[in-house]
């Protein structure tokens, strides 16, 4: 018993930290490990078929139209969501660094949407873009237009559902760049007027250079989360009308769970997991930084 | 002098404009499913939808009480807390563990940046291997499965935030404590743990807020209803009935007050919660 306790003196940082590593090597680790053993099998549970194919999967994946237009809306989707919501989140960010009366009950109110759970967002937007009954349309031909088919529609469907993207996580990127701009000192400012700079200019060259890493990490992590999107799509438009709105995400769910196509639902999810790491490992060296 | 008063009364009047147009689009979604999951069938279903409810009725209510949503309700309670425990009771330790010791081979840099990582990664990627591994162990259909599941959100993220929280406890207070004759564990739980304690509130209270939204694992790994959790049953009622938006609100807005009264204690805390780190 007193060898036991001397070990466990001696050994203290690995009992500590020995849970968390064997459950993270269990559910990580070996899991990409075996998604890409099963990459390189021909692996089908319901028709119970395993056989070895080599890079065959990943060759077929691209001459895969459905695979093709995934990956190309996926990043449609990311590149267009996350631009604009940095840029809207900049210009809320400016606004509620203003001092008005009502900005601490109003604050709160902006980060609203992201707490909402996906689905019930869905279910509010889902019904708002209904053809016949949705609120949308009915405005539109209230005011004399033509109704939109906005989840219905071969080139408008991804926009649609980047809409609702962009309604739940502007607040995240608001919130980055809020905290960005209240950490510019006010006597910097100052300074620059003392100088005769105002407004744009003011701006320009005093809170955009200020901002930079603020905004660079609002642009990494919004575009990381937005590569995955898989919610929406399931929720508002299944991957159509055609593959009008089919992503990397719901090409894997397709091919794996619904086909049981696991093995090349696999080497879909190989790419997909180097991809997001590429941009991953950008943002992992900017924390590491702040950390150090 | 008065043209100078003019074009600043006009900005007063376009920052007003402004926020004015932004928190209507904020707000109106929210407003839409609060008011219909209050209206008749026939005051949405319609060509012309009432932007307010002329009469209001609570029938939407009654209706998915009815129909037993509260067993999602349930499920999800029980999914939420579970992953969120198991994941606290985990990561404390570990993040005690690495803030305070040494580790031989760089062990607590490279475990630290795989969880960064881990978390960057998409979870459809994860999806098929642990399904298999759910399967092999008898847990797939099973809310334990899911509380397995969902340590690959929860862990990861639990570390990280723990982590700067135990940091920021000065270590003087724990020599003092090996000094008059405590051993670690009791260090660590007599003083540690009520310093940490508002931190570890605040990391539970968005591991609650992650699993309870959280769904294509739900979705994978659990396929029989009476298992569901809220969220999943959300996508079944959005994807079979077309125009049943009253009780579909109803249910969207019983699903989110919990997490909208969690959320109204962490907002301090939101930006290190979301975005994990950096000053």
């Amino acid at each position: 018993m007193r060898a036991l306790g001397r070990w466990g003196r001696r050994h203290a940082n690995l009992l500590f930290l020995l849970p968390a590593l064997i459950l993270i090597v269990f559910l990580t680790v070996y899991p990409l490990v075996r998604v890409f053993y099963l990459s390189l099998y021909r692996y089908n549970p319901i028709r119970r078929i395993e056989r070895f194919v080599g890079l065959g999967n990943y060759r077929r994946l691209f001459a895969d139209r459905f695979f093709l237009t995934g990956l190309r809306n996926t990043f449609l989707f990311s590149v267009g969501a996350t631009l604009i919501e940095v840029l809207l989140g900049l210009g809320l960010a400016l606004l509620f660094n203003a001092k008005f009366r009502g900005r601490k009950l109003l604050l709160p109110l902006v980060i609203f949407p992201m707490m909402f759970s996906t689905m019930v967002i869905c279910a509010i937007w889902r019904s708002m873009y209904h053809y016949d009954y949705g609120i949308f349309n009915y405005a539109l031909r209230t005011a004399g237009f033509q109704p939109v088919k906005w989840l219905i529609s071969q080139d408008l469907a991804l926009w649609s559902v980047m809409l609702v993207d962009i309604w739940q996580w502007t607040p995240m990127a608001f919130l980055i760049l809020l905290a960005g701009l209240q950490s510019i000192p006010g006597e910097l400012y100052e300074a620059a007027r003392v100088d005769g700079a105002t407004g744009a200019r003011l701006f320009r060259h005093v809170t955009l250079p200020l901002l930079r890493n603020h905004i660079f990490l609002a642009l990494l992590l919004r575009s990381i989360d937005t590569f995955k999107i898989f919610d929406k799509v399931y929720a508002l438009t299944g991957g159509g009308p055609g593959t009008a709105t089919e992503t990397i995400s719901f090409y894997i769910y397709r091919e794996g769970f619904r086909y049981f196509n696991m093995g090349r639902a696999s080497a879909a999810a190989v790419v997909m997991f180097l991809a997001v790491s590429v941009v991953s490992f950008i943002y992992i060296r900017q924390v590491w930084r702040g950390e150090g | 002098m008065n043209i100078w008063r003019a074009t600043r009364l006009a900005k007063r009047a376009l920052f007003w404009a402004v926020l004015l147009s932004v928190m209507v689009f904020v707000l109106f979604p929210i407003y839409w499913m609060l008011t219909t999951s209050f209206k008749e069938p026939l005051e949405y279903a319609t060509r012309t939808p009432s932007w307010f409810p002329h009469r209001i009725t609570f029938q939407h209510y009654r209706e998915i009480w009815k129909e037993g949503a509260y067993r999602y309700f349930i499920n999800t309670v029980l999914v939420s807390l579970g992953s969120t425990l198991l994941s606290l009771g985990i990561a404390f330790p570990a993040a005690y563990g690495l803030a305070r010791f040494r580790f031989p081979a760089k062990l607590d840099l490279i475990f630290l940046l795989w969880v960064l990582l881990v978390r960057m990664a998409p979870p459809v990627v994860l999806a098929i291997p642990l399904y298999t591994t759910l399967q092999g162990l008898g847990l797939l259909n099973k809310l334990t499965g899911l509380v397995i599941a969902y340590q690959v959100y929860t862990l990861p993220y639990s570390i990280w935030m723990l982590l700067r929280f135990v940091r920021d406890v000065p270590i003087e207070v724990e020599e003092a404590a090996a000094i008059d004759g405590a051993s670690r564990l009791r260090t660590l739980v007599a003083i540690v743990l009520p310093l940490v304690g508002p931190g570890l509130v605040a990391t539970a209270i968005f591991a609650v807020i992650m699993t309870w939204n959280e769904f294509i694992y739900a979705l994978l790994f659990l396929r029989r209803p009476e298992v569901f959790t809220l969220p999943i049953h959300i996508s079944h009622f959005i994807t079979e009935y077309e125009v049943l938006w009253g009780p579909l609100m109803a249910i969207g807005i019983t699903s989110s007050l919990p997490i909208l009264i969690l959320s109204g204690y962490v907002q301090k805390h939101l930006l290190r919660g979301f975005a994990i780190s950096f000053k």
